[in-house]
This record gives structure tokens, sequence and C-alpha cells, in this order.
């Protein structure tokens, strides 16, 4: 557990009134969550980035609208989420085929404590899930996020969230039993 | 497909209850096949965890006061008052107002005031003048009076010290012709000595 003097609802507070100096806190916090978020459903690290900057530019602009300070996680990831996926779409027809070869490997490099086949091989599995499905995994996985709090993120029930999520780990199971049979567990 | 009073998928990441966890974790030590799934799942989970986060290649910041309105408020705030001819339009509602506001609350005219007849100023001017010639002449009186007195001072203290000093010169003066009458004395008695002795 990390112990923060401030906390976010203050920042958050301060962030409404204009304290920019209070707002980049907040982001420093929180930058990389979302930028890795981004990164593993984009798949292109300059692209992360770039949504990234805007997810926070639109989060400052849209402050004064969370009602509920602790709740600022799953809002902010839902920014992230629109963004995501409205960027998604706009490149889908150009790199359908590409990111299904190259997108995993390219995020894969940045594991270096962890062998890199195995990080290819986790990489790839997620890039061959559905959008939805990669998404679901993301944010149980990787980010940590309550079932709840995901269904509010992708603005869906929390049936749906779960049956995303069982369907992708089934398919994930079957994906990674290659690379675990050779004894990575 | 699983047996397990609940999902494997929620115990695994920690989506259930206390007493719903104990039931699972019960079952699972009784079912091969539900400890079979659970542990596929924990290790598909432990596989999907090597992937590890990435470091932020630039920080995220923003300082610009231009990018970060405040507020709805604000801006429409500033719009309106950056646009010239939303000014002069208000400029002209404001300078309209205060004509109507003037035309029916316009303030009593202010009657000139009676002023009480004024003395003769050659009167005040001798009075003035008067008054400073005494005031000044006052002045001057006693300032020569203590300088004539501070002189009275200093003379008499003169005096003194001059008396002193003549006295003490008479009396060295006296002390040397005393001295020099007994020395023409002896030699006197000397020499008359020397004559009788030489006779």
């Amino acid at each position: 557990m990390i112990f923060r003097a401030v906390e976010d609802a203050d920042l958050i507070h301060k962030a409404r009134g204009g304290d920019v100096e209070s707002y980049n806190l907040l982001i420093s916090r929180w930058e990389k969550r979302v930028y890795n978020y981004l990164l593993r459903i984009v798949g292109d690290r300059e692209e992360a980035l770039d949504l990234s900057q805007d997810v926070f530019l639109k989060a400052y602009q849209n402050l004064r609208k969370l009602d509920d300070a602790e709740r600022f996680a799953p809002w902010l990831f839902r920014i992230a989420h629109n963004e995501a996926f409205s960027a998604f779409r706009k490149r889908r027809p150009e790199t359908e085929v590409l990111g299904q070869e190259s997108g995993g490997a390219e995020i894969a490099a940045g594991g270096p404590a962890f062998p890199i086949e195995l990080s290819i091989a986790v990489a790839t599995a997620l890039e061959k899930l559905t959008d939805d499905q990669r998404e679901a995994v993301i944010l149980k996985v990787y980010q940590g996020f309550k079932f709840d709090e995901m269904a509010e993120i992708l603005s869906c029930p929390v049936s749906t969230v779960k049956s995303r999520l069982y369907s992708a780990f089934g398919a994930l199971k079957i994906q990674l039993a290659p690379v675990k049979s050779r004894g990575v567990t | 497909m699983s047996c397990s009073p609940f999902d494997l998928c929620d115990y695994l990441f920690g989506e259930l209850a206390d007493g719903e966890r104990r039931q699972v974790e019960r079952h699972v030590r009784s079912c091969g096949g539900c400890h079979e799934d659970l542990e596929r799942l924990r290790i598909t989970h432990s596989t999907l965890l090597t992937l590890r986060d990435e470091e932020v290649p630039r920080r995220i910041g923003f300082v610009s006061d231009k990018v970060f309105e405040p507020s709805l408020v604000r801006r429409a705030w500033r719009s309106f008052w950056g646009s010239s001819a939303r000014l002069g339009f208000a400029s002209a509602a404001m300078l309209s107002a205060a004509l109507v506001i003037f035309t029916f609350f316009r303030p009593a005219v202010a009657t000139p005031m009676v002023s009480n007849p004024s003395p003769d100023v050659t009167d005040i001017e001798a009075v003035v003048a008067g008054r400073v010639s005494a005031a000044v002449d006052k002045a001057v009186a006693e300032s020569e009076a203590r300088q004539a007195k501070n002189t009275a001072a200093l003379l008499a203290a003169a005096n003194a010290r001059y008396e002193q000093q003549h006295a003490a010169d008479l009396e060295q003066v006296k002390e040397a012709f005393s001295y020099l009458e007994r020395r023409y004395n002896t030699s006197v008695v000397a020499s008359n000595q020397e004559m009788k002795g030489a006779q």
C-alpha cells in the first residue's frame, strides 16, 4: 500500500480551482497506468503517449463534471477508453493485419525482467483476443479494477464485463498453454 | 464445466466475499477438477503478469493557462469582452442606462450658500501685523536679555581669573624681590668684611 501525504481528492479539488501544479502531481501518479493501458490497446508507444496527453487534457477540462472524487480512477479510464477506441476505429483499416503480427512484439520489448519469448507470447495472445476481451483483461489483470468499476469504464453491465473476461481467459489458457508447458510458470 | 459454488475467476480476482471465498476453498480442496481449473487460471494469470508496465517515454505535464480554461463562466466572460462589437454595445447600453437614471432621479439643484458679511481685510491685516510685531519685539527683548546676562557672567568670570592671576604674579614678584634683596645684603656684608680684612 502506498502512503500518500496528499490524497487524489485533495489534488482534484485544487485542480478544479485552477491549480495546474496540483493537476500535474495528479498526472504523475496516474500517467504510467494510463499510458500502459493505452499502449496495450493501441500497440504503439507514440500514439499511446499522444492519447495519454489527450486523456489528461480532457480530464482537466471536465474535472468539474466528476461528481465523486473517489471515483476518479474509473472516470479517468472511461475517458482513456473513449480516446483509445476513437483512435483505434480511425486507424483500424490500415493496421488490422499488421497489428496481428508486429504489435505484440513491439509491446513486449518493454519487459526486461522476464524472458523475451514469454513476453512476446503474452503480447501476441492478447492481440488475438477481440478488442472487448483484451480491454477486459487489461483493466482486470493489469489495472486491477473491480467489476463494477470496469462496468463504469466500459459503460456496460457487470455481467457483460464478466462474460468478456471469462471468454478471454478461456482463449488465453489455450494460447498460452504451449508457453507454460515449456516450464514458464 | 466447473462445479464450484462460485465462479473460479471471481475467486481468482478477489471479487468474492469472505464467506464465499471460504466455500470455494473448501470445494477446491475436495474437487480435483475444480482444483485443476483453478491452477490453470492461476498459471494463466501469472503468465499474463510477465508482461510488465513500461515507463512513460516523456513526462506529461501542463503549464499553459491558455490550454486550461478553468470554467465555462470565465470562458464566456472572456469571450464576451473579447469582442469589440459587444464591448461597444455594452458601453452604449451603460451610457443609455445612466442617462435614463439621471433623467428620473436627477439630484436637486444646489442652491448657492448665503455668505456671511466678511470683516474688513485691512483691519484684520492691521491686527495681525500688530500681533506679529509685538511677538517679534518680545522675542528680541528676551534674546537680548539672555545675551546680556551671558556676557555679564563671562566678564565676571574673566575678572575673577584676572584678579587671581594678578595676585599670583605679585606674590612671585615679591618672592623674587625678597630673594634678590637677601642676596644683595649678603654680598654687601661679604664685601664689607673683605674690605675690613684688607685694611
